[in-house]
C-alpha cells in the first residue's frame, strides 16, 4: 500500500498535477501514514527521483522542476506542523539573485527543494549586493551562499559572485562558507563557475538543491 | 549577391555563394557611440546609427531594430527599466503585480501611436532607407504564451500556467496575442524583413510536449494568423528539435533558430527540417567570452561542416554578451565567411 502512495505521488509530480499529488498525501494520512513518513519516505525520495531523472533523461522540463519544488515545499510545510518531534535541520543556506538580476524562478525552485530536505533557507530576494550575502552568511552561521543569475553580465560582473569570493577571502571565511552558483549562463559554459570564483555550480534548480546539500554534508565530515 | 539576396536564396533552396552570417549585436551599440545604455536606447536614431556602424565594421549580414526585450513591457505599461553598463537592460517594474491586475490590464489600441514605439519606428525608418534593399533587418517579438513572463515575472507566470485558473491564464494570453499580432504587423510595415518569434513556452525544455500541443500551439497559431513569412522560430536559447516537425506541420514556419550544442544537436536539426526550411547553426556565444582564436575557429568550422551540406543553412549567434572581446567577434566572423563559402 505504502509503495502505491509513493508511485502515485511521483506520477502526479511528474505529470505536474499538484491537485493529484495533494490528494495522495491526504489519502495516505487518512490511512495512517505519519507526517514524518510523508516527508521522509514520499516527498524527499520524490525530489531525489527527479534529481536522478534529470541526470538520465534530458527531457525533464522546467514545469516538472517547478512543481516538484512547489508541491514538496507545500506538503512539507503542512507536515512539519504535525511532527511529533521537530526534525533536525542539516544546515543553513543564504540564497538570492546576483546584483542587477531580478529573475527569481530558479531561486524559488532551489528553495522549495531545500526546505523539504531539511535545509534552513534564508532568502535575501533579488538584486542582492555581495556584502549582503556575506554579512547574512556570517550573522546566520550559514554554510553556503547560493547565487542565482539569469544574465551573463550579472553572473560575470564584478559586483556579483566575484565580489562575494573577494569578500570571503578578505574576511578569511573561505573554509567556512562555500559559494554555489546557478542559472542560464552556467548551462552554456560549464567552466564559467570557476571564472566567477564559485566552489561549484548546478545546471537547474532541482540539481542545485542536491549540490547544496552535498556541500553542507561534506563540510560536516 | 547582397546579404538579403543570399538569405532569400538560402531560404528557397537556390544556389548562393556562401552561408548567411548573422551576428546579433545589440548592447554593443552604446559603447560604439560612447553613450550610457540609457541614453543610447532613448533614441531610435542612435540605435540605427550604431547598427549601421557595426555592420560596416564587422561585415556581418544583419542589423537589429530591437532595442531590448523590456521595450515590449514598456509598450504595455512598464515604468522602470534597470539599465546596466555591462549588460542587458532588465524589466524592474512588473505591470501585473497580482492576478487581480489581469482583468484591468489593457493592450494599446494602436501600438504605433505609443510613445515607446517611436524610437523603434525611428530606428527602422533609417535602417530601411540605408540597408533595407541589401541587408536583413531583424525585429524581435515575444510570443503570447511567454510575454506574461516579462509583465509579471517568470515564476509568477509559470505558477499561473501550471496551477492557476485556466480562464484567467487564457484571458491574459488572449490580450497578449492581440499585442503580438499588432507588433508583427507594425514591424513588417516599418521595414523589418526578419521577425524573430521568441517562445520558450514552445520548447519542451519549459513545458511538456502535450502542453505545447494542447495549449501553446493554438496560441501560436493565433499570434501568427496573418502569415508566417519571414518568421523565425526561436525558443530563447532553449532547445527546439523536439518540436520542429510539429511546428512545420501546425504553423508552417520554415526558419528555425535552435539552441547551441549540446542543447540542440545540429545534425538532428538538419535531419528533422530535412530541406523543408532553413536551419540555423547557432554558436554558443557565452563560451566566446573566453575562447582562444583556435577554439573559436574550430567551433565555427564544426558548425559549418555539419550545416552546409544540402544548403538551407544559416550561421548565427545568440544575443552576444558584452563581455565578448572584440577580437573574438572578428575571429568568429572571419571564420564564418571562410568556412561558409560554397565551393
Amino acid at each position: 500500500m505504502f509503495e502505491a502512495y509513493i508511485k502515485e505521488y511521483n506520477e502526479a509530480v511528474f505529470d505536474i498535477d499538484k491537485e493529484a499529488a495533494l490528494e495522495v498525501v491526504e489519502s495516505a494520512l487518512q490511512q495512517g501514514v505519519t507526517p514524518e513518513q510523508v516527508v521522509f519516505e514520499i516527498v524527499i525520495p520524490s525530489i531525489e527521483e527527479m534529481m536522478a531523472e534529470i541526470v538520465i533523461n534530458a527531457d525533464t522540463n522546467l514545469a516538472q522542476h517547478f512543481m516538484t519544488a512547489q508541491i514538496a515545499a507545500e506538503v512539507t510545510e503542512q507536515m512539519l506542523t504535525k511532527f511529533e518531534v521537530p526534525p533536525e535541520v542539516i544546515g543553513r543556506v543564504i540564497i538570492g539573485t546576483s546584483y542587477g538580476d531580478l529573475h527569481s524562478l530558479g531561486k524559488r525552485i532551489v528553495m522549495g527543494c531545500l526546505k523539504s530536505m531539511m535545509v534552513d533557507v534564508i532568502d535575501l530576494g533579488v538584486n542582492v549586493k555581495a556584502e549582503a550575502f556575506v554579512d547574512a552568511a556570517v550573522e546566520q552561521d550559514a554554510q553556503v551562499i547560493a547565487i542565482s543569475s539569469m544574465m551573463v553580465h550579472t553572473a560575470t560582473g564584478e559586483d556579483g559572485s566575484l565580489k562575494v569570493r573577494a569578500l570571503l577571502k578578505e574576511r578569511n571565511l573561505e573554509d567556512k562558507i562555500k559559494l554555489v552558483v546557478g542559472g542560464a549562463p552556467y548551462r552554456f559554459d560549464h567552466e564559467l563557475y570557476k571564472k566567477v570564483g564559485a566552489d561549484t555550480w548546478a545546471a537547474d534548480g532541482v540539481t542545485a538543491a542536491k549540490i547544496i546539500r552535498q556541500v553542507i554534508l561534506e563540510g560536516k565530515t | 549577391m547582397t546579404p538579403l539576396e543570399i538569405l532569400s536564396a538560402t531560404i528557397s533552396g537556390q544556389a548562393s555563394p556562401r552561408v548567411p552570417v548573422f551576428c546579433n549585436l545589440l548592447d554593443q551599440g552604446a559603447k560604439k557611440l560612447n553613450m550610457s545604455p540609457e541614453q543610447y536606447f532613448s533614441n531610435g536614431e542612435y540605435v540605427a546609427e550604431a547598427q549601421l556602424k557595426m555592420l560596416k565594421y564587422y561585415g556581418h549580414d544583419n542589423v537589429w531594430s530591437a532595442h531590448y526585450v523590456g521595450k515590449e513591457a514598456q509598450l504595455l505599461g512598464c515604468k522602470e527599466i534597470l539599465f546596466a553598463n555591462n549588460g542587458v537592460p532588465n524589466v524592474a517594474d512588473f505591470v501585473i503585480k497580482s492576478w487581480d491586475d489581469i482583468a484591468t490590464f489593457e493592450i494599446p489600441e494602436d501600438i504605433t501611436q505609443h510613445p515607446h514605439w517611436k524610437s523603434m519606428d525611428d530606428c527602422l525608418k533609417i535602417l530601411r532607407s540605408e540597408v533595407g534593399a541589401t541587408n536583413p533587418i531583424c525585429a524581435y517579438v515575444t510570443a503570447s504564451t511567454t510575454l506574461p513572463a516579462i509583465l509579471m515575472g517568470m515564476d509568477k507566470w509559470i505558477e499561473l500556467v501550471l496551477t492557476g485558473p485556466v480562464d484567467l491564464r487564457d484571458e491574459l494570453v488572449k490580450k497578449c496575442s492581440h499585442f503580438v499580432q499588432q507588433q508583427i504587423k507594425a514591424y513588417r510595415a516599418a521595414g523589418a524583413n526578419v521577425i524573430i518569434y521568441a517562445n520558450p513556452f514552445g520548447s519542451t525544455y519549459f513545458i511538456p510536449k502535450k502542453m505545447i500541443v494542447d495549449w501553446s500551439m493554438p496560441w501560436m497559431q493565433q499570434d501568427l494568423k496573418d502569415g508566417t513569412e519571414s518568421i523565425v522560430y526561436y525558443c530563447g536559447m532553449a532547445p527546439l528539435n523536439t518540436v520542429t516537425e510539429l511546428v512545420i506541420e501546425k504553423l508552417n514556419i520554415n526558419i528555425f533558430y535552435p539552441a547551441p550544442a549540446p542543447l540542440d544537436d545540429l545534425r538532428d536539426a538538419k535531419r528533422l527540417i530535412n530541406g523543408k526550411g532553413l536551419t540555423s547553426g547557432v554558436l554558443d556565444d557565452i563560451k566566446l567570452i573566453h575562447w582562444t582564436e583556435q577554439q573559436t575557429r574550430d567551433e565555427v568550422k564544426r558548425i559549418m561542416e555539419i550545416g552546409k551540406p544540402g544548403g538551407h543553412f544559416l550561421f548565427g549567434t545568440g544575443f552576444m554578451p558584452l563581455d565578448i572581446p572584440e577580437e573574438n567577434i572578428i575571429t568568429m566572423l572571419n571564420a564564418a565567411f571562410e568556412y561558409g563559402r560554397y565551393a
